[in-house]
């Protein structure tokens, strides 16, 4: 395209933006809101998620063996299943000297094989039972794996950290699914209002658009500063967006870190810069698409 | 250039506006459209650069059946075919130059073709003077003319004028006609609707008279008004 032709479009549209003034600014403010409503949505279920992984890493199931149970029959039952990744043998004595760690006895042996008759010593007998720590594939499945597990002939009892990785999961769909219901309202009414702007464009353009359509300009030709219009506003509010959630987030971030250190907000440039992307990306389609359908029901074509 | 066969129009009202209207105008040739009011002129012009499509018949431009045209081929046809209104039809907020360049605009001219074409024309109309006045600053006829200037500044082969005197008085009404010849006299075909008697009388050009959307008459050179 020429440069004069590029020129005349884009004045064409900036000159709509101007014209409609205050309902251009409505529009503007619309995308901007609604921007950041998903915005913070997209955000918490990110955090959501990372916090669910997180604790999904450290995630696994032990299975309690009964004392003369099939080590390797199980082990090998359990790996036979796409949903484990690995099944670790861990001896009573191993588990004896965690447990032993994990309550602070204080005990005068460095030698870890004297350090467990001593403790057996101490209490009369290991009374734990040899198991299998069990990492899922998915930490999702966590749940089925158990229930399976407890199936398995042998098997005393299968424990896993139950609450705290459902929740989180549970939390992070939740956030899905309001994020999606309410970005389907916010960008119902965003193409709304942006396809109003554009409507009222149009009715002050008609004279215009009927000298362009009879000296031949195409409908395409016509189309575009309507088009670039609605982009325009949807980048505007695109950028009002991030300039409010980008640095409350970093505020939120930074008061976190200070005060509940156990949560760990994500934080990389690039996630944040892919998600500030995802919004101009989000207030441009919005913006093409509320103009695209006005451009259809107002504009009359030859 | 243009040439219409049996061609009839029935709006989708039921108003029967043409029947059976044959017509045929050359290139570089000046016809005025004469009738009554409600007659069909508007509509005769109206088929040659398709806002309408004829009910039945053929309407032939520049060698190409348009009648069938698909929409997206209509801009082209226009570019072809530029029409002058009684109205004028001006944009209130651009200059005279700007108004004439606005047509180059959105056929994507480049600046130097526009800053070439533009002046040529406004110099044609005799308005080089008032290139940076706006509209509302100039006579019903100097409007009038920009309006020509705008329709010419792509050079289309054809122009038509739907009463393009209909709002001036009879000393500019004669200046535009003498303007519209004189387009016709450097090849452009030119067909104007109007009910101008004194005009037509005093031009003694080819007239086509249509009553109630039927031709009743076709005079060659030296048409009068009306019928002899
Ligand atoms: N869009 C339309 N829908 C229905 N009927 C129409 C339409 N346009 C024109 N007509 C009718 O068609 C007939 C011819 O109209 P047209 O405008 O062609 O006449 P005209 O000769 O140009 O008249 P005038 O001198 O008043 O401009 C008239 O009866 C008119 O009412
Ligand atoms: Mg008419």
């Amino acid at each position: 395209m020429r440069l004069n032709t590029i020129e005349f479009l884009l004045q064409q549209s900036w000159e709509g933006v101007v014209r409609n003034g205050l309902v251009s600014l409505a529009a503007v403010a619309n995308i901007a809101v609604a921007l950041v409503v998903l915005g913070a949505i997209v955000l918490t279920g990110v955090n959501l998620q990372h916090m669910a992984s997180l604790q999904a890493e450290a995630a696994v199931i032990t299975v309690d063996l009964e004392d003369e149970a099939d080590t390797a029959e199980i082990q090998a039952a359990l790996l036979g299943r796409q949903q484990v990744k690995e099944a670790k043998f861990v001896g009573k004595d191993e588990s004896l000297l965690k447990w032993a760690e994990r309550i602070g006895l204080e005990l005068p042996e460095p030698d870890p094989d004297r350090r467990v008759k001593l403790i057996t010593e101490l209490l009369g007998g290991n009374p734990l039972p040899d198991s299998l720590c069990v990492k899922p594939v998915d930490p999702q499945d966590i749940p089925a794996i158990a229930a399976e597990a407890k199936k398995i002939p042998g098997v005393a009892e299968v424990r896993y950290g139950e609450q705290v990785t459902e929740k989180l999961l549970t939390l992070a769909r939740g956030t899905k699914i309001s994020g999606l219901v309410m970005g389907l309202i916010m960008g119902a009414a965003t193409l709304l209002i942006i396809g109003t702007t554009i409507r009222l464009t149009i009715y002050a353009r008609r004279r215009e658009i009927r000298i362009m359509q009879l000296v031949g300009a195409t409908n395409w030709f016509i189309r575009i500063p309507f088009l670039l219009e609605g982009v325009f506003q949807g980048l505007a509010g695109a950028l009002i967006a991030i300039i409010i959630l980008l640095p409350a987030y970093s505020y939120a971030q930074g008061y976190i870190d200070r005060n509940l250190e156990f949560i760990n907000l994500v934080y990389s440039t690039e996630v944040l810069a892919i998600f500030a992307f995802g919004l101009v990306a989000c207030g441009l389609v919005f913006g093409a698409a509320g103009s695209a359908l006005s451009l259809r029901r107002y504009l009359r074509v030859v | 250039m243009i040439h219409l066969q049996q061609v009839s129009v029935v709006y989708p009202n039921g108003t029967r506006a043409l029947s059976n209207v044959d017509l045929h105008i050359e290139r570089g040739e000046f016809a005025f459209i004469t009738g009554a009011s409600g007659s069909g002129k508007s509509t005769l012009l109206a088929l040659v650069y398709r806002d309408i499509a004829p009910t039945e018949g053929k309407v032939i431009v520049d060698g190409q059946d348009i009648a069938k045209l698909p929409p997206r081929r209509v801009p082209y046809l226009r570019r072809k075919v530029s029409v002058v209104f009684q109205d004028f039809r001006l944009l209130p907020d651009k200059t005279i130059w700007e108004n004439v360049g606005f047509a180059l605009d959105v056929l994507g001219a480049s600046r130097r073709e526009k800053h070439h074409k533009v002046p040529l024309t406004l110099e044609l109309v005799g308005l080089s003077s008032k290139a940076e006045d706006y509209p509302r600053e100039l006579s019903a006829g100097e409007q009038q003319r920009v309006c020509i200037a705008r329709s010419l500044v792509n050079m289309p082969p054809v122009l038509l004028a739907d009463e393009p005197t209909g709002n001036l008085d009879p000393d500019m009404s004669w200046e535009i006609v003498q303007l519209l010849a004189d387009i016709a006299g450097q090849g452009t075909t030119v067909v104007m609707a109007t009910h101008d008697k004194r005009i037509v009388d005093r031009m003694g050009r080819r007239v086509v008279q249509l009553v109630q959307g039927m031709m009743v008459r076709d005079a060659k050179e030296g048409g009068r008004y009306d019928a002899p």
